[in-house]
């Protein structure tokens, strides 16, 4: 599972943290169904592996799924793809391919009444590439303004879970681990469908419009033994796909235009930094250090997200302009 | 870079078939040749031995997007794909397969998992009947190739990534915008084109992957995303919005690994979908837009017979 506490404020780009806040629970809970229409638990057992049934393996597959179950440790995403345009009554657009990654660490807690829990922080860069070089892009020309702009790319400083997520929720409900088994594989799938006030809009977004609106898509895959061996803390093999549907990004300034941004991506956990795909391992290390190691485990910051880290960029141009 | 020896390998791996795993000591594919690449993608999306049943399933959900409201969920979904290939090996063209499918997929309550068979439309509050996705056939128009038609290898490495244990492949999308047979003959001055982005993305075993004795990707994982507009059983009109469909699956080795809902909704309403077409089937595809046309037209001469 991938969705982070989120709220109207804070919302990420993207996270591949662990829980679902309670006003998005129906439409988990109906995933989750489909979850469980398939072999919810695979028919095969052994007694000391961990069970989905039980709160308290739930949580530890979440996590599996999310980090490692050893604190501290670090686990590295990374995904590449392309983000295309839908404006209608033309066809889709390929605007730009993309490399992503996310550098992350799980710790743990424990509450006398909720039972064990664990919570990640991370941090988190995305590439826009030119779709044809692959060359990471530096200024784009919008081709419906006609527009040169500069290219900010994702740069999500953190992107946590607000809060540990337990063994039990705050209301008494157990862990659940959603996910399926099938041929010795294990997956969860779902979905973020974000709504709340844009940070880079007004203070009347209910009656004038212009709310941030995206949804968020994972799937993540790994072997079902491993997921369920409790003696493996990190799984070894774990593939992604992400997906993401939204309004345009604020840097394509694009104002009120009709039209979405979609992006589609495959990906998979790797070992280290070095493992990353050129140019995003070169590009990180030299402009972005901050994002080599994830944050500490205790980092209370607020959430970063494209629109977010967008205004302060607008917001200190502004400012040095005298605006 | 290939030998000559491990060409010729490959070629006769690819001629005796059937037989290819028998002998376990040949050359891996290579990764940078084309020919190899549509090998590797040809053990993906079905066999290199020819006529080999493969069967796809996936589940997930279907999304509203409408602008000014928090996306609703409408379905989950289950779907399925009975898929064949012919493959051979052109002098030309190289390495060529063509696929042949038949693919269901079911829209399902969200609350109660039941195959959905009315729908209200929360926004026009009209309650219509669901059909089904049901298409039959799901072809390759034509030959795929290694080649293009002067010889000249055509590179698909972008959309393959060869990591670890690990061969992930897609990245890409199918941008579909075309004449909507569902609409008028000046689309071009009003619109209602047919508009609709499909991606996959597919993880499977590095290894197997390049062994050239293996014929098939059989654990082959899949991610499947789909937007479009709204699906024409929605009735929906000219409103403003779009589906989103979002989908997990794999290869599976029989019909008995489907999920229950899929198998008996097969069994009792569209049989012929638990094989695939004949591998020369030349029939025109089916879409969810021409199998509703033949929907609504049916109903339409059963309603008004003097029409």
């Amino acid at each position: 599972m991938f969705i982070s506490r989120r709220s109207a404020s804070q919302s990420s780009a993207f996270v591949f943290a662990a829980e679902v806040p309670s006003s998005r629970k129906t439409s988990f809970l109906a995933a989750a169904a489909v979850a469980a229409l398939m072999a919810a638990v695979p028919a095969t057992r052994a007694a000391d592996m961990l069970d989905p049934a039980k709160p308290e393996d739930a949580l530890l597959l979440n996590r599996k799924m999310t980090c490692s179950l050893e604190d501290g440790q670090t686990v590295i995403h990374w995904w590449r793809g392309s983000m295309l345009s839908r404006v209608p009554g033309e066809r889709d657009r390929v605007l730009f391919n993309v490399q992503g990654m996310n550098i992350r660490q799980c710790g743990s807690f424990v509450d006398p009444k909720r039972g064990p829990g664990f919570r990640s922080v991370s941090r988190e860069v995305m590439l826009y590439l030119d779709p044809q070089t692959n060359e990471v892009l530096r200024r784009w020309k919008n081709p419906w303004t006609g527009e040169e702009v500069e290219v900010i790319h994702v740069a999500n400083d953190p992107v946590n879970m607000r809060a540990p997520t337990f063994a039990f929720g705050a209301d008494g409900k157990p862990a659940v681990f959603r996910g399926s088994f099938v041929k010795g594989k294990a997956w969860t799938s779902g979905e973020a469908p974000l709504w709340y006030d844009n940070p880079l809009a007004g203070d009347y977004q209910s009656y004038v419009g212009n709310n941030y609106h995206a949804m968020e898509m994972l799937n993540s895959f790994t072997d079902a033994k491993a997921l369920l061996n409790p003696a493996v803390r990190t799984l070894p093999s774990v593939s992604i796909s992400w997906a993401r549907v939204s309004d345009w990004i604020p840097w394509m300034k694009m104002g009120g235009r009709t039209g979405i941004i979609v992006f589609n991506t495959v990906g998979m956990r790797v070992a280290s930094l070095e493992d990353l795909s050129e140019p995003l391992r070169s590009e990180l290390k030299a402009n972005y250090p901050a994002y080599l190691v994830p944050p500490p485990l205790d980092d209370s910051r607020p959430n970063e997200t494209s629109w977010t880290y967008i205004k302060k960029v607008v917001d200190s141009r502004r400012a040095a302009k005298g605006d | 870079m290939r030998t000559l020896t491990t060409i010729t390998a490959a070629a006769l791996s690819l001629l005796v078939a059937g037989t290819a795993s028998a002998a376990g000591t040949e050359q891996p594919l290579d990764p940078a040749n084309a020919d190899d690449q549509l090998r590797i993608q040809v053990k993906m999306s079905c066999s290199l031995v020819e006529g080999t049943p493969t069967l796809y399933w996936w589940s997930g959900r279907v999304w509203a997007r409408v602008p000014g409201e928090p996306n609703r969920l409408l379905f989950n979904v289950h779907g399925m794909n009975m898929r064949q290939c012919r493959v051979k090996q052109d002098p030309v063209r190289g390495f060529c397969y063509r696929s042949v499918s038949r693919e269901v997929m079911f829209y399902l309550d969200p609350v109660t998992n039941e195959v959905a068979r009315r729908w209200k439309s929360p926004w026009s509050g009209e309650e219509v009947d669901v059909v089904h996705v049901a298409n039959d056939p799901v072809n390759a128009r034509d030959w795929y190739c290694s080649r293009d038609k002067d010889g000249k290898p055509v590179d698909r490495s972008d959309n393959l990534s060869f990591k670890d244990d690990l061969l992930l492949e897609g990245g890409g999308a199918a941008r579909l915008f075309y004449k909507s047979p569902l609409a008028g003959e000046y689309q071009d001055y009003v619109g209602g084109t047919y508009h609709a982005m499909e991606f996959g993305t597919s993880a499977a075993s590095a290894v197997e992957a390049l062994d050239a004795g293996d014929s098939e990707l059989q654990d082959t994982l899949i991610s499947w995303v789909r937007i479009s507009r709204w699906l024409p059983w929605m009735k929906m009109g000219d409103r403003d919005g779009l589906v989103v469909f979002h989908t997990a699956g794999m290869r599976l080795d029989s019909w008995e690994q489907l999920p229950e809902v899929v198998r008996r909704e097969v069994d009792t309403r569209y049989p012929s979908y638990k094989a695939p077409p004949p591998l020369d089937d030349l029939r025109p595809n089916e879409t969810s837009w021409t199998v509703f046309k033949k929907f609504i037209d049916e109903r339409r001469a059963k309603e008004s017979p003097s029409n």
